[in-house]
């Protein structure tokens, strides 16, 4: 291997993405993705959308041609983990049994699905959806007529509904909040999506809070806290991610669900580097701590760590941003609401297209924006100003968002008080 | 095809497999690629380290691989879909007969050697 070796451990979109970053920056040095999966690295956003398609290919878009890796002197080991840190000899011990030495460590492992630990979870036909082949087996169950429970009415649990509603299938989707992502949106949004869903033919039960999987050699129904019993063919557990920390824990490095990073991408080891959705770190826009699953955040750190490892200045991140699609509508956020802020709702949800716009002490923080870009668009731009918006004129969808602003804030210090009370 | 850095020469005057394709990035510097069959425009941009960030992976939600054509080569292109549009037009330096996210434009042999300019960041 070339001279100062950056390894890089998970080949997801941030790991492609440092590889790819440190060689346009000219990083001469070797450069190593340790790739736990054995096929060229792929696009994830398709898994719970196109893919699940009727008729679709089981291949996922690749991030980049097997020419590039070649061309860019990037090696890459597939089939192969990462299984413990030596920082005192800075080696990496790999799953093949070989010692591999790093002259820089990035630590881009990703996030899992969040296991379901009720009694019955491991039955044959549970699943949850994080990687290509979880897509492909879970497709091969998608067939007319089965009978598909759901738990969790997030991002993926509602894209796999509306994949599992088109090829025929009766879905279920068990959600112990009161709405659909609850977590990620505002209530018109999720009442929005839910009639959506409900157009289809899917079915929600809310506050539901599952018990057990039962069945005999498979799941065969969900059973909730109420006593009530959901037959069940497939049984999609949907209910967030972990980090993949331990490497990092095990190492000793600073961990609080999320490996700590700084504003460069740097752990508490010097050393080493950690990026995407396994990092924590304190957002630079509210100086709250986070955790980003999102390809952004996996491009917007990798891009941090390239820089600081070739001594170059980072891009400007964009704001955080999100999407979904659902029954073909799609759902994209740019910030990070919080549900304390001020909640305007731009144009008619009943007309298919809308916007929501939330304000934080005056200030544009976040919107979701249904089958509606330009709003998208225009409100990235202002979040990142920290534009001051008029909720009257932005309660007026004739208004182009741009044209929103205020040139002060536009409420006053008793408004504040009580928006922060 | 084993020669992965071809002279331009070499590029216009052999029939190829791949097409040419003329940058000029944000400081105006020109740049030629090779365009290969199997990537959109988007994927040649960014395989050949210029600075398109495509976000999204390429599927008409970021905006972040906005490009200018010239006007006739835009001209025969597939008309843009409903949401490639509305990113485009509140996209810095929209221009009505020129933008488009090159992650929408796929290859083919009538855009060969035309030239793509980079717009401006957001």
């Amino acid at each position: 291997m070339t001279q100062n070796p950056v390894v890089i451990v998970g080949a997801g979109h941030s790991g492609v993405a440092v590889a790819a970053g440190l060689r346009s920056r000219g990083w001469e040095g070797g450069v190593l993705l340790i790739d736990a999966e054995n096929e060229l690295p792929y696009e994830r956003p398709p898994l719970s959308k196109e893919l699940l398609k009727d008729g679709a290919s089981d291949e996922s878009a690749v991030l980049r041609k097997e020419k590039f890796y070649a061309d860019k002197g990037i090696d890459r080991l597939a089939g192969v983990t990462a299984e413990s840190i030596d920082r005192d000899s800075r080696t990496v011990l790999l799953s093949d049994g070989t010692r591999q030495a790093y002259h820089r460590l990035v630590i881009a492992t990703g996030s899992r699905a969040r296991p379901l630990t009720v009694p019955g979870a491991g039955l044959p036909g549970t699943k949850c959806l994080r990687t290509r082949d979880d897509a492909v087996e879970l497709k091969r169950l998608l067939v007319p007529g089965a009978r598909v429970a759901i738990i969790g009415a997030g991002y993926i649990g509602l894209e796999v509904a509306a994949a599992a509603a088109a090829r025929g299938c009766d879905v279920t989707v068990l959600e112990f909040q009161d709405r659909v992502m609850s977590r990620v949106t505002s209530a018109p949004v999720s009442r929005h999506f839910e009639q959506l869903h409900g157009r289809h033919g899917v079915r929600f039960v809310f506050g539901a809070a599952v018990t057990s999987i039962d069945g005999g050699q498979r799941a065969e129904s969900v059973s909730v806290a109420d006593g009530t019993v959901f037959p069940a063919d497939v049984v999609l557990a949907g209910i967030g991610v972990l980090p993949n920390q331990e490497l990092a824990a095990d190492a000793g490095l600073e961990c609080r669900d999320g490996i700590l990073v700084d504003g460069d991408g740097r752990t508490s080891d010097p050393a080493i580097y950690a990026s995407g959705d396994v990092t924590r770190f304190i957002s630079p826009i509210d100086g709250t701590s986070q955790r980003l699953e999102c390809i952004q955040n996996a491009q917007a750190q990798a891009d941090r760590v390239a820089a600081h490892i070739t001594g170059q200045a980072a891009a400007e991140p964009e704001i955080p941003w999100f999407w979904t699609v659902q029954h073909g509508v799609r759902l994209q956020t740019a910030g990070v609401r919080h549900p304390e802020d001020q909640t305007i709702v731009r144009g008619e949800p009943s007309g298919g297209k809308f916007s929501v716009v939330y304000l934080r002490e005056g200030r544009l923080a976040a919107v979701d924006t249904v089958a509606n870009l330009a709003d998208f668009r225009a409100a990235k731009r202002l979040i990142a100003q920290g534009a001051w918006i008029d909720p009257a004129l932005a309660a007026d969808p004739a208004i182009p968002l741009t044209e929103a602003t205020s040139g002060t804030p536009n409420h006053s210090d008793a408004d504040l008080a009580a928006a922060r009370s | 095809m084993s020669n992965t850095s071809m002279s331009n020469t070499s590029m216009s005057s052999t029939a190829m497999s791949s097409n040419t394709l003329t940058v000029v990035d944000r400081e105006g510097v020109t740049h030629d690629l090779e365009w290969e069959p199997d990537q959109s425009m988007m994927e040649a941009l960014r395989d050949n380290d210029l600075p398109v960030l495509a976000s999204c992976g390429g599927t008409a939600s970021c905006a972040t691989c906005h490009v200018f054509l010239e006007q006739d080569v835009f001209d025969t292109l597939e008309e843009c879909s409903e949401d490639e549009l509305e990113l485009l037009v509140e996209a810095e330096g929209y221009r009505e007969c020129g933008s488009r996210l090159s992650c929408q434009v796929g290859f083919s042999r009538d855009l060969n050697g035309v030239t793509v300019t980079l717009t401006p960041e957001d």
